[in-house]
């Protein structure tokens, strides 16, 4: 929960803060916000994973959900009057309703607890759902590359080994021919040597990668290893 | 007009063919059939090439080559494939192969060996890289 926000949304001083000492002494905070309504507009929120909604003042309760996406999670901590709720509820899929009774804190932490783990996981699976996706990219690039190193090292067979056919016999060449086909055999060999340097880079990459791997499936299958 | 050919010249090409060794070589790629055929003639060799590797057996049957140089990746069946099969062959595997191809990793390697070939050559190779892998088997 360390890189989760959450925003608390109250007009009631001491609602805030006795949420906030609670959520302190939990083993994982997430970043706290308290805004009240007069502010709630104005303040940069910046997209929380999570808003708790607290005591407003009159009226304020409906102008703060109207300005809300409604796909935020929401915990809303008010007197539970059905009528009401039933018709938030539809507009808010994601709130949660806690009854202001004498564990509220407790009832707002565990949900609160639940929702910013889903909303991490749901980071997380999307980081690796990009990572997939750069890394299937990266595949079709690898691939390619790999063609093409067959496709190039034909052909610099061909020019390669053209080229030192035609030096074997060099008395039937101008000297200017000559020159130009000793070129040639120079920058075939200058291809092939980048060629070579590609196909080690790829290698060391290759290793490098198994040996991370390796060292990861080391340190997970270690019983006393520190988590 | 018929066509008068001396003794002297049959027996000379008898000879030839006793001194020269035959190496088939063995490419889809006409180009580099022709190009290995010529790096191996003016050293003596008598390179013959085949450019269709479902047909290898006839070629060896037909020319009974000291050497057969293979390249891997080829449509219809690849050289490892056609190494294998003539080492399991009792009248082709005492025939050296070298198989002679881009595949330049060490599995590259290691799989081409397991399959029974007798060296292995990577493209793009220098002249004398095949010629010293070639006079090692003929």
């Amino acid at each position: 929960m360390r890189n989760t926000n959450v925003l608390i949304l109250t007009d009631d001083v001491e609602f805030a803060r006795l949420l906030t000492a609670c959520w302190q002494v939990e083993r994982q905070l997430p970043g706290i916000c308290v805004v009240t309504s007069e502010f709630w507009k104005e303040a940069d929120t910046s997209s929380p994973d999570l808003i708790v909604v607290g005591p407003l003042k009159d009226g304020k309760l409906a102008d703060v959900l109207r300005s809300m996406e409604s796909n935020t999670a929401l915990i809303l901590c008010a007197p539970s009057e059905a009528k009401e709720l039933a018709l938030l509820r539809k507009k808010y899929p994601k709130l949660l309703h806690v009854p202001l009774r004498e564990d509220w804190t407790q009832v707002v932490l565990l949900l609160a607890g639940e929702s910013l783990r889903r909303t991490e996981a749901l980071k997380l699976a999307r980081k690796a759902e990009r990572h997939a996706a750069q890394y299937a990219n990266e595949a079709t690039l690898g691939r390619y590359m790999y063609d093409m190193k067959h496709n190039m090292n034909n052909a610099l067979t061909s020019l390669l080994g053209n080229a030192e056919l035609l030096l074997l016999e060099p008395g039937g060449l101008s000297a200017q021919s000559l020159a130009q086909i000793k070129t040639i055999h120079t920058m075939a060999l200058r291809i092939n040597e980048v060629m070579q340097r590609f196909s080690s880079l790829a290698s060391e990459l290759r290793e490098g990668e198994t040996q991370s791997q390796v060292e990861t499936e080391e340190v997970n299958s270690t019983p006393n290893s520190r988590r | 007009m018929a066509a008068h050919v001396q003794f002297s010249d049959v027996e000379n090409c008898a000879e030839q063919m006793r001194v020269q060794k035959k190496v088939l070589i063995v490419d889809d790629s006409p180009a580099q059939v022709k190009l290995i055929q010529g790096l191996l003639e003016p050293e003596g060799y008598w390179p013959v090439g085949l450019n269709d590797p479902r047909r290898v057996e006839e070629a060896i049957a037909t020319e009974r080559p000291n050497l057969i140089l293979l390249d891997v990746v080829m449509p219809e069946r690849n050289g490892f494939q056609v190494c294998r099969e003539l080492k399991s062959n009792t009248e082709f595997n005492s025939i050296p192969v070298i198989l002679v191809t881009s595949k330049d990793t060490a599995s590259d390697r290691y799989w081409g060996q397991q399959q029974g070939a007798d060296g292995y050559v990577t493209k793009p190779f220098t002249r004398e890289e095949l010629l010293r892998a070639v006079r090692r088997f003929a």
